[in-house]
């Protein structure tokens, strides 16, 4: 979904429109792949039926609310912060997911949102979130024995 | 008078210094704990079973207790303050809380938020003392069609989140829904809208929707119209504890709270969101300041918190009286328990008096140890907010991940919590209520499978769902919830005619 | 949370079902992987081993990650493609997981892992409400051929051990196992209140979710499934009772693939002094948990037959398409 800056016709309410269609195509479409029905009863496929029908009239009542105006005023908005706190959770999920290790992938995401909210510091907050990370991971692994992802600075510990 | 005496005598068990000690180190752990979003009182329960291995029975089930009671309160303080749900029964909290933190109302929040706790915990143990065998019967009455008519009722209930457009309210419960549909279907154990990927197979967790939605969501508004509005925050605006006015219109809802959270919490299927979600909408349907609710109205937070904590004693009523585990934690409890050798159940009362008695009156003591520990913790709690905005938003997104990835270490969930929290944002952005969203997560699933059940059960004849007398009621106070609003305009208006 | 009671419960008696063993020489660092969240039953077994191990010093440290999802569909995937050759690598498993795998369509299966060791069963317990007309095996299994769809079935997930073991009732009384009323609960407590309530004609589950009921006279015990030569008057085993039907919901640790036979040598020596510790015993009696203890070929013998029972069944309910 895409933003705009508003029109007569709204065409960000449009685009929600479709993407609520979109969802009842995508729940209707696995509805019919179920092979299996309850022997007795209400089967599975009965709920995902009455949700599908339910988003597309709703998609329906989204357009006309769009169409119509209906849709709050919007001020402009920054792209700069969200991209740095998205890009900030990619990287701690990067991180963790290519072996970086908890406490570094906590400090990326610190570091990025504390940018996104104005903070040019990023020698600082690098190390207040390294040893946000390295707290957080002692508490876990050490007092609750639980497993955070490893990384290399977590195999030192 | 016999429940009398044996409470009596189980004070006597649980002052002892001993016992006093495990219920103090029981509640530090459940409140540090709680905090933590995605893990809850069950899971420190699970961790510390083994550790209590050497302890007496007595002292570690005291120790429990005190676990349980002080998650609760731990996941309402992190809703109040910084808009993260601990767990799912404190979302209704945060709707009501976060906003009077947001406006310097803070410390009043939080104060209700334990004060109403205590008093629900306390008139709920007091229920369990004296009431358990009786509600037990009942609730064990409840059959899935009861069940499915209770959830009509919550479902009815739910459009007191909706804020004032029907078409975005009723948009945003669809897609709660929708995304409760991911997942093994419970009934014939296929998998509905996973595509394949076999993490989607448990289907979506309420709390990573609900950190995604709530905490990240708004780090991202925030973020994005700095520009426009900077965000101040106050920690403490007018008085830092509960005024006069706030204590008038907190106390009814704390006992309405009650009311709701211990009968639906001794249900074996009841659960505690419900009840904080019944509690929210009723206290804004009765409120004096309706025009206060969506901007921090002291009542959302009594009210719902009072359920929560009630719910919480309910819970122990079906496990100590039937042995029935209704919840994680009560299932870990009772793990705990026949980790003596004792079963908990309708022989324990007869069996292990001191035992019984000596938990319930260290509930009570719990309870009191919460309050007095938590109250004075207000004013340091509210201070948090006065770090410098950059980092109480960073330690906000750190915190929200920190709890998912200890509770399920993924990459997909994590990537779940991002496009949540995208979602929270663009449904700020357009004015979509959020709440709806994760009540219909919650209540959706629950709602289709109790149906399915009932309907299996009578071999597909819908008649069951009025043929049993606790169904029929519901249902009909679901449906008179659905009309009466109506049928008031429409009277109104009538008169305003006739004026 | 998500964490089920009954699954949480179950374990965590399994978890105590694993107790301290003496002394031995320190293996090096062992991991265990629970494929489960922290707190479930697979998480607990593994956390007792690792207690056990570490103060029996059988092995250095022992490590216990968590990989939950599906039933473990997701933890043997990481086991297989990522811990391959890792000779200090352990995973808990169960019976529940040889029909996950298969309901989920998991491409990754059990013949891939090296089986080490089973070390606790528990038996399938059937029960109705002290009110019940039905008294016995037969008259259950009387009512089940009559009429399968009166009979409503109280137990825990669809495709689990329950469900399987209440198709094989239905098979072993002459009737059709796709028409029984099987209605799966999501926790113990729920499908315990369900039975109490007299909602339901019939409950299955392990002996010790019922058996405080049964002892206080709220529930009467039909059946279990133990093999005949353990039936008593206070414990009928269905078999001894002209119901041809033994199973049992059991949990076993395997290793990764590829590991050498030294390597699956040692590991094998390592749970096995785990499990013949007198400390173990002694928890198995308190917890009234059968001991299960099989290893090296019997149990790689009894993991394969299980697997292939388990399909055939799943298959004749019809919740795996052949």
């Amino acid at each position: 979904m895409t933003t705009r800056t508003p029109k007569r016709v709204d065409v960000a309410g449009l685009v929600i429109a479709a993407g609520l269609l979109i969802l009842a195509g995508l729940i209707w479409r696995d509805m019919t792949s179920l092979q299996l029905s309850s022997v007795y009863g209400v089967g599975p496929k009965a709920m995902p039926i009455v949700v599908a029908i339910g988003l597309a009239i709703l998609a329906i009542g989204n357009a006309f609310m769009a169409v119509r105006g209906g849709l709050p005023s919007r001020e402009s908005l920054r792209w700069m912060p969200i991209t740095l706190i998205i890009g900030g959770l990619a990287g701690l999920i990067a991180l963790i997911q290519f072996g970086g290790g908890f406490i570094p992938a906590t400090a990326v995401l610190f570091v990025a949102t504390s940018a996104a909210f104005g903070r040019r510091a990023f020698l600082v907050d690098l190390i207040i979130g390294l040893v946000a990370g390295l707290v957080i991971y002692l508490l876990f692994s050490k007092l609750l024995t639980l497993s955070l992802p490893m990384g290399p600075l977590e195999r030192l510990i | 008078m016999d429940a009398f005496f044996a409470l009596a005598h189980g004070l006597t068990v649980a002052i002892q210094p001993m016992n006093l000690l495990f219920a103090l180190i029981g509640v530090l752990l459940g409140t540090a704990v709680g905090v933590l979003p995605g893990i809850g009182p069950a899971l420190t329960v699970a961790l510390l079973l083994p550790i209590t291995f050497k302890l007496d029975p007595g002292g570690s089930i005291i120790m429990f207790a005190g676990i349980y009671y002080g998650g609760m309160y731990g996941g309402s303080t992190t809703a109040i303050l910084i808009n993260t749900p601990g767990e799912s029964a404190s979302m209704a909290t945060a709707l009501e809380g976060n906003k009077m933190a947001k406006a310097g109302r803070g410390g009043p929040a939080l104060a209700t938020s334990a004060i109403g706790s205590f008093v629900a915990g306390t008139i709920a143990t007091l229920g369990l003392a004296f009431l358990a065998p009786t509600l037990v019967e009942l609730a064990v009455k409840f059959g899935p069609e009861d069940y499915f008519a209770l959830m009509c009722v919550a479902f009815v209930t739910v459009s007191a989140t909706f804020g004032d457009s029907p078409v975005r309210g009723l948009t945003s419960l669809f897609i709660g829904l929708a995304l409760g549909l991911v997942g093994i279907d419970k009934l014939t154990g296929q998998s509905r809208m996973t595509f394949g990927v076999p993490e989607l197979l448990d289907g979506v967790e309420v709390t990573t929707l609900a950190v995604g939605l709530f905490a990240v969501g708004e780090a991202l508004y925030v973020a994005s119209r700095r520009h426009i509005q900077e965000e101040v925050l106050e920690p403490v605006r007018g008085s830092l504890w509960m005024t006069k006015e706030d204590w008038k219109r907190s106390w009814k809802p704390w006992i309405r709270g009650t009311l709701f959270g211990f009968p639906i919490g001794a249900l074996p299927a009841g659960g505690a969101e419900i009840p904080t979600f019944l509690s929210y909408s009723t206290e804004k349907r009765l409120t004096k300041y309706p025009e206060e609710f969506g901007h921090g109205a002291i009542e959302g937070v009594a009210g719902p918190e009072a359920a929560n904590n009630a719910s919480a004693a309910g819970t122990l009523v079906p496990l100590l009286a039937l042995g029935l585990p209704t919840s994680a934690t009560a299932a870990m409890m009772l793990a705990g328990f026949q980790q003596y050798g004792l079963n908990p159940g309708p022989l324990l009362f007869a069996e292990r008096p001191e035992l019984v008695w000596g938990l319930i009156a260290s509930l009570f003591i719990a309870n009191a140890m919460l309050l007095v520990l938590n109250l004075p913790l207000v004013g340091l709690w509210v201070r948090l907010l006065a770090i410098p905005q950059p980092w109480l938003y960073a330690g906000i997104l750190v915190f929200a991940t920190m709890g998912t990835i200890a509770a399920k270490p993924s990459v997909v969930e994590l990537t779940m919590l991002g496009v949540f929290g995208v979602m929270g944002f663009l449904m700020r952005r357009f004015d979509y209520p959020i709440a709806p969203v994760v009540v219909g997560l919650i209540l959706g699933p629950i709602a289709e499978s109790q149906l399915r059940r009932a309907l299996s059960i009578s071999l597909g004849d819908p008649l069951v769902l009025v043929q049993s007398p606790i169904s029929a009621t519901l249902l009909a106070i679901a449906l008179i919830a659905l009309v009466l609003p109506f049928a008031l305009k429409g009277m109104s208006r009538f008169k305003a005619e006739e004026d | 949370m998500k964490l089920t009671g009954k699954g949480l419960w179950r374990g965590a008696l399994t978890a105590a079902a694993l107790g301290l063993a003496t002394s031995a020489m320190a293996q090096a660092e062992l991991k265990i992987m629970a494929p489960a969240a922290p707190g479930g039953g697979w998480d607990q077994t593994a956390r007792s081993m690792q207690q056990a191990l570490t103060q029996a010093g059988l092995a250095k440290s022992v490590q216990v990650t968590n990989v939950p999802g599906a039933g473990g569909s997701i933890g043997i995937a990481q086991l297989v493609n990522s811990s391959k050759g890792d000779g200090n690598q352990l995973m808990v498993m169960g019976y529940v997981m040889v029909g996950a795998l298969l309901t989920n369509k998991s491409p990754v299966t059990l013949d891939q892992t090296t089986p080490i060791a089973r070390l606790t069963g528990e038996y399938e317990a059937i029960v109705v409400p002290t009110d019940s007309p039905i008294k016995t095996a037969k008259d259950l299994a009387a009512a089940v051929k009559a009429d399968p769809a009166k009979v409503t079935w109280a137990g825990g997930s669809a495709g689990g051990v329950d469900h399987i073991a209440v198709a094989l009732f239905a098979k072993a009384a002459g009737a059709d196992p796709t028409k029984i009323n099987y209605i799966p609960f999501s926790g113990g407590g729920e499908s315990l209140a369900a039975i109490l309530g007299g909602k339901v004609t019939a409950g299955i589950s392990g002996y010790g979710e019922f058996e405080s009921q049964i002892k206080a006279g709220k529930l009467r015990l039909i059946g279990l499934t133990t093999p005949a030569s353990k039936n008593t008057a206070e414990m009928p085993s269905l078999k001894a009772n002209g119901v041809d039907l033994e199973i049992a919901n059991w949990r076993a640790v395997v290793a990764p693939p590829g590991i050498t036979a030294d390597q699956k040598k040692a590991l094998t020596e390592v749970v096995d002094k785990l499990a013949k510790s007198k400390e173990w015993a002694e928890i198995l009696k308190q917890k009234g948990w059968d001991d299960a203890y099989l290893s090296g070929d019997a149990f790689a013998k009894f993991l394969a037959d299980d697997q292939t029972r388990t399909k055939e069944v799943l298959t004749s309910v019809g919740l795996v398409k052949p």
